[in-house]
């Protein structure tokens, strides 16, 4: 139900469906009427905002354009001030919740005051213990420092004695025993050698020099943990394990071959040994097969790319050991040797192309590998030289 | 922020703060009296020591002595009760033992690793522990020694890799089992995460293993009684608690690991009146106290008849935060319990007392 007309003179009863509206005489206090609906009759309390009798209770005879007007005016004004209810409403739920929050931070706050009361209790008991301590300490101190000066004062006159007496007696045994007991406190002021001598009981000797080897535990690459490069290496490895596992499916023409012939590494060895007696176009051959099968082995390349060196297949030497290098990545500690080989091989066949400059890159590439080798180094040095003479001839 | 609850539990209570003006390295207590030594290195790359005395709330300054290399550890361990000589490893390898009534000159002195002494442990003096006073120094060069003061120039042990091994930071040395006067060993941590016990009286390594992470700080519980608890803390945050009572011969000694700090644990030190109470000190500022409890069984036998060890477990009694950078030193003073100095690498050093350590 919605009764409007805040200070003017609409009365509005909407309940749906039904709409009682009435133009009313003069103003009437909105907040303070009601209208009841029940049994069938709806009973209007209405105040008037200002005493006074009414001609009649609508106004009559007004145009139908005032009457818009009133009801229009009505309207907005029952908007507006429903609005402001709301705001209202919602200023004060604010405040509420304000202090709700207030009254919980104040809780905290004395919890927190008393667990930090009690802290400062402790704190101040246990700084009078520690006070107590410490003058303690310091009395003992200087006990301690008359003691050692009474006592030095002692001692000195016991060893004048005992001089006198060594003197006396010439008895070389107790002389030796003064030096040895003086041995223990080297190069410190002689009054607390003293007290050294006369207080210490009997240490042993010096233990007899010994030494421990030992081993540190390895590991699979030999960094720790800290200093791994783990992630690479774990990627290297996982490369390694696919290559041996890859076999290509070209089956057709490999049903001809034997068992073993079909096996990458035996393919490997047997290329290996044909290099190694010379016989570099079989190697070629045994290469060119274990690639069909397995052309994820970076050192299939590498030993190919030899070969070919040594068969004066310049441009294919490239490409091997180009492609040995892309398998080779990434660069870890466990491919260095294969890395500094597959350089060396490219830059030979570079420099054998003349193309001294690629060779040069190559071979600086394994000397940063491998610093120490000193094959790489005269060999790069030679083609510095080649290529200075060039320039200077050019 | 500490743990509040639990009126009962212990309470680390921060008593003094002292901003330094170099890095600190190294704090410890100078035996039977309130001071306590500062060890470090100056900004122009000189060592520095300086001597406090805890007074009515606040760290005096006795002495300040400076030093040619920055100084990285010292030790009051192998020193009598009555000269409370300090022995000290710095940045060039060299160990040197002062008397600091007189520091001008060391009283011994022996450049005895070519790398920085990373750590440095002392026994036989103090009136702890049987038998003669030595020192052990472990650096980064890889190798560990023994140097026993009356002897000039050469260590009495010498733990260093074989020929041709490549060479792993030493970065911890504790001994310990020192218990009669022939007895004892020398515990080394390593950055690769080896942990290497030497026997001493044997001259031989008596147990090995590895933790995986670099080993940042070990400490038996007591050095002068057989041993007893070894306690190794390492990088990420672990530490592990080994039973040394009963050594298996193929599994080595039992442990128990905890992970605690979030980062790297850098020391760890257990209250000389209570063995079985222990403070971890953590990258990132905090400290924790942990107590061990002992197993209903400590060693039980395996399925071949040998015997085992068994661990126990460790429970954290309170934790505190006090800076953001690591707490890199921490000692436990010997005469008053609960008392602590602890050091870290925001230049400053802080003087602790933790309470209710009788009620644990």
């Amino acid at each position: 139900m919605h009764l409007g007309s805040p200070q003017l003179h609409s009365g509005v009863v909407s309940v749906p469906p039904f709409l009682f509206e009435a133009i009313l005489y003069a103003p009437i206090d909105d907040t303070n009427s009601t209208a009841k609906i029940g049994n069938g009759i709806v009973f209007f309390t209405l105040y008037k905002k200002e005493v006074g009798m009414w001609d009649s209770l609508t106004l009559e005879n007004a145009s139908k354009e005032t009457l818009q007007y009133l009801r229009e005016n009505a309207v907005r004004k029952a908007h507006e001030k429903a609005k402001e209810e709301t705001e209202a409403k919602k200023v004060t739920k604010q405040e509420h919740k304000k202090y709700a929050l207030e009254a919980t931070m104040k809780l905290e706050e004395a919890e927190r005051k008393r667990i930090e009361e009690l802290k400062e209790q402790e704190r101040q008991k246990v700084t009078k213990e520690l006070e107590l301590w410490e003058d303690q300490q310091k009395y003992v101190e200087n006990q301690k420092k008359v003691q050692k000066e009474g006592q030095l004062h002692e001692e000195v006159g016991q060893l004048k004695e005992k001089k006198k007496e060594k003197n006396n007696k010439t008895s070389i045994p107790s002389e030796e025993t003064l030096k040895t007991r003086l041995k223990p406190t080297k190069g410190s002021g002689s009054y607390s050698m003293f007290s050294e001598n006369l207080k210490e009981e009997q240490l042993p000797a010096p233990r007899s020099s010994g030494t421990i080897k030992i081993n540190f535990t390895s590991r699979v690459f030999p960094t720790a943990l800290r200093e791994s490069r783990v992630a690479e290496e774990e990627e290297w490895l996982h490369k390694q394990a696919e290559a041996r596992r890859i076999i290509s499916a070209d089956l057709s023409e490999l049903e001809d071959l034997k068992e073993e012939e079909k096996n990458p590494d035996w393919l490997k060895d047997k290329g290996n040994k044909m290099f190694a007696t010379g016989n570099y176009l079989a190697a070629v051959n045994a290469y060119n097969l274990a690639v069909r099968l397995n052309n994820k082995r970076p050192l299939l390349y590498l030993n190919r790319a030899a070969c070919h060196l040594k068969l004066r297949n310049l441009h294919k030497a490239i490409e091997d050991s180009s492609k040995a290098l892309e398998l080779l990545t990434p660069p870890v500690p466990d491919n260095e040797n294969a890395r500094v080989k597959a350089y060396v091989r490219r830059g030979t066949a570079f420099c054998q192309l003349e193309l001294y400059a690629e060779g040069l890159q190559d071979y600086e590439a394994a000397l940063k590998i491998d610093p120490k080798n000193k094959t790489i180094e005269k060999d790069a040095e030679k083609i510095r030289h080649i290529i200075q003479g060039t320039m200077q001839n050019s | 922020m500490a743990a509040a609850a639990g009126p009962e539990r212990p309470q680390v209570v921060a008593h003094v703060q002292q901003a330094l003006s170099y890095t600190l390295f190294d704090c410890k207590w100078v035996p039977r009296s309130a001071r306590l030594l500062c060890l470090g290195s100056a900004a122009r790359g000189t060592g520095v020591v300086q001597l406090y005395e805890l007074r009515a709330g606040r760290l005096e300054l006795l002495r300040e002595i400076e030093k040619a290399k920055p100084i990285k550890c010292g030790t009051f361990g192998a020193a009598s009760l009555q000269q409370r000589y300090l022995a000290t490893g710095d940045f060039g390898g060299s160990l040197n033992v002062w008397n600091l009534e007189a520091p001008e000159i060391p009283v011994y002195s022996v450049k005895g690793h070519k790398e920085i002494i990373n750590s440095i442990d002392g026994v036989g003096g103090l009136g702890i522990g049987e038998g003669a006073p030595e020192i052990v120094t472990g650096s980064r060069d890889g190798t560990v020694k023994v140097w026993d003061p009356r002897q000039k120039d050469t260590p009495v042990a010498n733990m260093e890799p074989v020929q041709g091994e490549s060479k792993r930071d030493c970065w911890t040395v504790a001994f310990g089992n020192a218990y009669t006067q022939e007895e004892r060993v020398v515990c080394a941590g390593y950055d690769n995460g080896d942990i290497k016990l030497f026997d001493l009286k044997t001259m031989s390594l008596r147990w090995e293993t590895n933790i995986k992470n670099g080993v940042c700080s070990v400490e038996f519980d007591r050095k002068d009684v057989n041993m007893n608890k070894l306690v190794a803390t390492s990088l990420e945050g672990k530490f592990h608690v080994f039973d040394m009572r009963t050594q298996h011969p193929t599994k080595g000694f039992a442990s128990v690991s905890e992970k605690a700090h979030k980062s790297t644990i850098w020391q760890v030190r257990h209250l000389p009146q209570n063995r079985d109470i222990f403070m971890t000190s953590g990258g990132a500022g905090s400290l924790h106290l942990w107590k061990y409890e002992y197993p209903a069984q400590r060693s039980k036998k395996d399925s071949e008849g040998a015997e085992m060890g068994v661990a126990g477990s460790v429970s954290l009694l309170q934790n505190v935060t006090l800076s953001t950078q690591p707490i890199s030193s921490l000692d436990w003073s010997p005469d008053k319990k609960g008392l602590c100095v602890c050091g870290a690498f925001d230049q400053t050093v802080r003087v602790l007392i933790v309470t209710k350590l009788n009620k644990v």
